[in-house]
């Protein structure tokens, strides 16, 4: 008997913690708060609160008590926000969305934006301010002493003979790597231009720093070139076939 | 006794009056406009418990005579709720009246991309109650946007306040939007321009 009244026990304080567990992740979602029915909720919380004699338990009690009021809350919100104009059925706007360019975003946004006008000056006191900061600022190689010693290499370049002796990459590596990812490129580009940081972007950031520098290789030998759009500054690639133009340039580009 | 006739209507009081009550409304004006247009805080604006305090109880009349004075120069004061919805928590600022075109918003710092991003977030977060988890709206944004501009333009829109994170870690609209944005039409913008497409 008495482990059947514990078993009893235990539902119902499991019934209790699923009860938070659910406030818990509608107030942090989205969804709809009248997927809680509050009434059915509550009169479970009555019928077991008889039953609790441990203050940890009523505790949680309370807490599912307070998780409910917040529910409310959320409820109350929602009417509100569902009466006003701002309302549309998110489903239909995802879809347009979707269904319009950037173009046309970016247009909806400009038509209706009133960007705040003021002036930013500098006053006596961030002068003031700017000039401790400066004088206390420890200076970059002494900054970072303490954590790691006064050991190790600046930011700088590197090129492939360092790579190489670095054990990074060998030479027949090197190369059939670049074959790879011209290849890649052709069959992605098919002669058209494509996006350079979706055609650079790996797994992770170091991948896409390897394609990044791959890229670059494959560029510098004439095998591709690459665009910028001065309005969007998108940059695209494009295969070349045959012998590339005289008239290239050397471009920095950040990878992210 | 015979009634004394009424005294002849003193006339230049009460010009001298309006004169000195246009000065003082004059000056008044040209301070608000200096509260107004210089930065304070951390973000533009000045509430309403600092403006009675610059201007007297009655300032809101002389943030509309001042918001009449910059039409030529194609500003308006605006004043945005604040959360207690009391006109002490009210902010009022100083903003474009006419919205700029695509091409001087593009000269502002901001491209169309990343105005597409923004446009696109604020929609969605007023169509989903006016909150949604980040996750949601990244994955939401991924079915258009490249991935590494959309972590960018998210942070940045928090940072400048046209996207706000609550405690919930939900991501909710912004001051800034409040302050710059007639929400409303862009939803109403964002739908014709769906009609738009689906005709042609």
């Amino acid at each position: 008997m008495p482990e059947r009244e514990d078993r009893d026990r235990d539902k119902k304080l499991e019934d209790i913690l699923r009860l938070i567990e659910l406030c818990r992740t509608i107030q942090s979602s989205s969804v709809n708060p009248f997927e809680v029915d509050v009434r059915e909720k509550l009169l479970v919380l009555k019928k077991h609160l008889p039953d609790w004699d441990v203050i940890d338990v009523m505790l949680k009690d309370s807490e599912a008590m307070s998780q409910l009021v917040a529910i409310v809350k959320l409820q109350d919100q929602w009417l509100k926000h569902r009466a006003s104009a701002l309302y549309i059925d998110p489903l239909l706007l995802e879809l347009k969305i979707q269904l319009i360019s950037k173009e046309e975003l970016a247009e909806s946004f400009a038509k209706c934006w009133h960007p705040v006008a003021q002036i930013d000056q500098l006053t006596p006191k961030g002068l003031e301010k700017a000039f401790v900061y400066w004088r206390e600022l420890v200076p970059f190689g002494e900054r970072f002493k303490d954590q790691f010693g006064s050991y190790g290499e600046q930011a700088g370049l590197i090129g492939l003979e360092e790579l190489e002796s670095l054990s990074i990459f060998t030479r027949e590596e090197f190369e059939a790597r670049l074959n790879v990812i011209h290849r890649e490129l052709l069959e992605k580009s098919n002669g058209k231009e494509i996006d350079y940081r979706s055609f650079i972007q790996g797994k992770d950031p170091e991948e896409t720093a390897l394609r990044g520098y791959l890229v670059a290789f494959v560029v510098t030998e004439g095998r591709a070139t690459l665009r910028t759009d001065p309005m969007t500054e998108q940059i695209f690639i494009q295969t070349i076939e045959g012998k590339p133009d005289d008239e290239t340039k050397s471009v920095a580009i950040a990878v992210r | 006794m015979s009634e004394a006739p009424p005294p002849p209507p003193p006339e230049a009081a009460p010009q001298a009056d309006s004169a000195a009550e246009r000065a003082a409304l004059d000056r008044k004006t040209r301070r608000a406009f200096q509260v107004l247009i210089i930065q304070r805080g951390r973000n533009p604006g000045v509430k309403g418990w600092e403006m009675r305090r610059y201007l007297g109880k009655d300032y809101k009349r002389i943030l509309e005579v001042l918001s009449e004075d910059l039409k030529p120069l194609g500003l308006e004061v605006h004043q945005v709720p604040g959360a207690e919805g009391t006109d002490d928590s009210t902010r009022f600022l100083l903003r474009f009246r006419d919205p700029p075109t695509l091409a001087e918003a593009e000269t502002a710092g901001f491209r169309i991309d990343d105005l597409a991003v923004l446009a696109a977030s604020i929609a969605l977060v007023n169509s989903k109650q006016g909150r949604i988890s980040r996750k949601e709206l990244e994955s939401f944004l991924k079915t258009k946007f490249p991935r590494w501009r959309i972590d960018y333009a998210v942070d940045r829109y928090i940072k400048r306040g046209y996207l706000d994170v609550d405690d919930k870690e939900l991501i909710r609209i912004g001051w800034r939007t409040r302050a710059e944005i007639d929400e409303r039409s862009l939803m109403t913008l964002i739908l014709a321009q769906g009609a738009q497409t689906n005709t042609k």
